[in-house]
């Protein structure tokens, strides 16, 4: 810890890149270092059940749960990690996942930009309508259109697929309103200088659009494969088979399921789920909280 | 004047205009605007799939109204959105002005990874690894709890504790979404007014009180709207730890809605009080913007 008494010299950019430039602290020196302490505190508490979740997944099954509660993976052991593969088809279910957070991403994305391109920029009788037609669905819940949905999977015999998760995924208002929003923010003179040239839609929409477009494909791209990959209540529904499952409900699965596995082999299961997202999170932080914090320009 | 040819390019813009936005609109029609009006209709039949649909009018809402453990289900789910609401924004606004003042950049960055990143696992992680945490005998709570001479409940177990837990719980998994919007919402109070008001002789509690709260009440008000959003479909951690149990004191009206729908397949009760959800979401988050004058400071 570096709270140098009344001097504040390190500016650093905050969240979002900005600066904050406060200077007057030489009466409040006492106060940082208390706030500082609890919010150290608060920290290592938060992440608590994440160091034991990681700790006990490398401890020894017998040993793992005795008291005093145990941080140190003592006796060690990766056995917990070997025999998850026992239990369920983890590899099976990782692609699975990952199968549907990359369609349902590049495909949604891509409907996406193609609509909002339309909405933005083609002038069309009904646009207008449409559009907020669309954006009205935003406030129905999933649960109710997922009964229909239920049910006409069963007609086309898709239960137990995972066609019937990534199907019905390729549409996302949330996305058509963002992009909307983010085209119209991008000078409309720029397409008429490239009309001028000779440019038709493609041109104008893939070569001149997109390419200005980075960050708020990224923030959606991040969001939609976090909402996949964490999905529960779809894979819950439409999935039965172990190995047509995805990893959330192959977890719980493998917790609650027929022959449920001891606790230090779930711990070493949720360990290897969590563990790469948090290595991809460390390198991808800024990109992250940026998605989140956009998706607060939906108010 | 209009040109010739105007016509034939005024249609040729017309059709580019739908080709753009077709995909998207013909798999809304078929996954969100279809299943809309089916579900609609569904909740007027009594349907369980393996039979042919009966037609019973309102039969499937005065059922619903009239099942003694409705008012129950309600109240759970109304207990946890205010609960929700009221702990994520007092906690992740105190905290985000609490991150924004310190200046240690190492300190910061923890923070910012120790609030957010339990924000990115799945819930089926999260409701797992918490059973563990909070277990009486498992758990670490408990064992230092039986260390200090405190008798932890069992809290999934306890009717008066099985809420409250997920109430915290939850507030672990999603607080650091607040956080980030919170932290966004502080990047637009002009630190100028804040110096404006400290050189006019406010203590840090009136420019809190007078300056940042007002300030950052629009940010407030949309956390409040989203979160009320989400927690009042709240469902994977009560279906993976509770199940809805003990005697019905963590069922919530999603929870509620899964049972009916996809456990006994009564698919027309189940779109029944899908509607209801729609209903009392839609209701609540129009009450919301109309008082939204009372407190929210628009500039």
């Amino acid at each position: 810890m570096s709270i140098a008494p009344g001097v504040r010299t390190g500016l650093q950019p905050d969240l979002l890149g900005r600066v904050n430039a406060r200077t007057h602290t030489r009466r409040l020196h006492w106060g940082d270092v208390v706030l500082s302490i609890v919010l150290i505190v608060f920290g290592v508490l938060m992440l608590a059940p994440l160091y034991w979740l990681i700790s006990t997944s490398f401890t020894v099954g017998a040993e793992a749960f005795t008291e005093p509660p145990k941080w140190l993976p003592v006796p060690f052991t990766v056995d917990n990690f070997v025999n998850v593969f026992e239990y369920v088809p983890f590899m099976q279910q990782f692609m699975n996942s990952l199968f549907l957070a990359v369609i349902i991403t590049v495909g949604s994305l891509t409907f996406s930009v193609l609509a909002a391109y339309g909405f933005a920029r083609v002038s069309f009788r009904g646009s207008g309508a449409l559009l907020v037609v669309m954006l009205s669905a935003m406030m129905v819940p999933a649960q109710l259109v997922i009964i229909p949905i239920f049910i006409m999977m069963r007609q086309l015999g898709l239960v137990d697929t995972l066609a019937a998760l990534w199907l019905p995924a390729l549409v996302n208002v949330f996305q058509i309103f963002f992009l909307t929003q983010y085209f119209r923010t991008i000078p409309r003179e720029l397409d008429e200088a490239a009309k001028i040239d000779g440019a038709g839609h493609a041109w104008i929409l893939f070569r001149m659009l997109l390419p200005l477009s980075g960050p708020a494909l990224s923030a959606l791209a991040i969001l939609s494969f976090e909402a996949s990959w964490n999905g529960y209540f779809g894979p819950l529904i439409f999935l039965s088979s172990p190995e047509n499952m995805t990893l959330p409900l192959g977890l719980v699965v493998l917790q609650q399921g027929f022959g449920a596995a001891p606790a230090t082999v779930v711990f070493a299961a949720i360990t290897m789920v969590v563990a790469p997202l948090l290595i991809v999170f460390l390198i991808f932080q800024r990109q992250f909280v940026a998605s989140v914090a956009s998706s607060g320009l939906k108010g | 004047m209009r040109r010739p040819g105007a016509v034939r390019q005024r249609r040729r813009t017309e059709v580019a205009g739908w080709l753009f936005v077709s995909p998207a609109t013909l798999l809304f029609l078929i996954f969100i605007a279809g299943p809309f009006v089916f579900a609609i209709g569904l909740a007027l039949f009594k349907w369980d799939l393996l039979t042919d649909p009966v037609f019973i009018g309102l039969d499937n809402f005065v059922k619903l109204f009239t099942d003694p453990i409705l008012p129950r289900v309600l109240a759970n789910t109304f207990v946890f959105a205010f609960a929700s609401i009221v702990t994520h924004i007092v906690l992740g606004l105190l905290l985000a002005i609490a991150v924004n003042r310190v200046v240690n950049r190492y300190l910061s960055y923890f923070l910012r990874v120790a609030v957010f990143f339990p924000f990115l696992i799945s819930w089926a992680a999260v409701s797992l690894l918490w059973k563990y945490v909070l277990d009486p005998t498992f758990g670490f709570v408990s064992q230092y709890a039986a260390m200090i001479g405190i008798d932890t409940p069992n809290f999934f177990t306890d009717p008066s504790w099985a809420l409250p837990a997920i109430i915290f719980i939850d507030l672990w998994h999603t607080l650091g979404f607040t956080f980030i919007i919170m932290l966004a919402g502080l990047q637009t109070v002009s630190p100028e007014l804040i110096e404006a008001a400290r050189t006019d002789g406010a203590n840090s509690w009136q420019v809190f009180w007078k300056v940042t709260l007002p300030l950052m009440s629009p940010t407030m008000f949309f956390a409040m709207i989203i979160t009320f959003i989400g927690a009042f479909q709240v469902f994977e951690p009560i279906q993976i730890i509770t199940k809805g149990g003990p005697q019905n004191s963590t069922t919530t009206i999603v929870m509620y809605l899964y049972e009916k729908g996809f456990q006994s397949f009564q698919m027309g009760y189940a779109a029944a009080v899908a509607i209801l959800v729609f209903l009392i979401v839609m209701g609540v988050t129009l009450l919301q913007f109309w008082g939204r004058k009372k407190w929210v400071f628009e500039a």
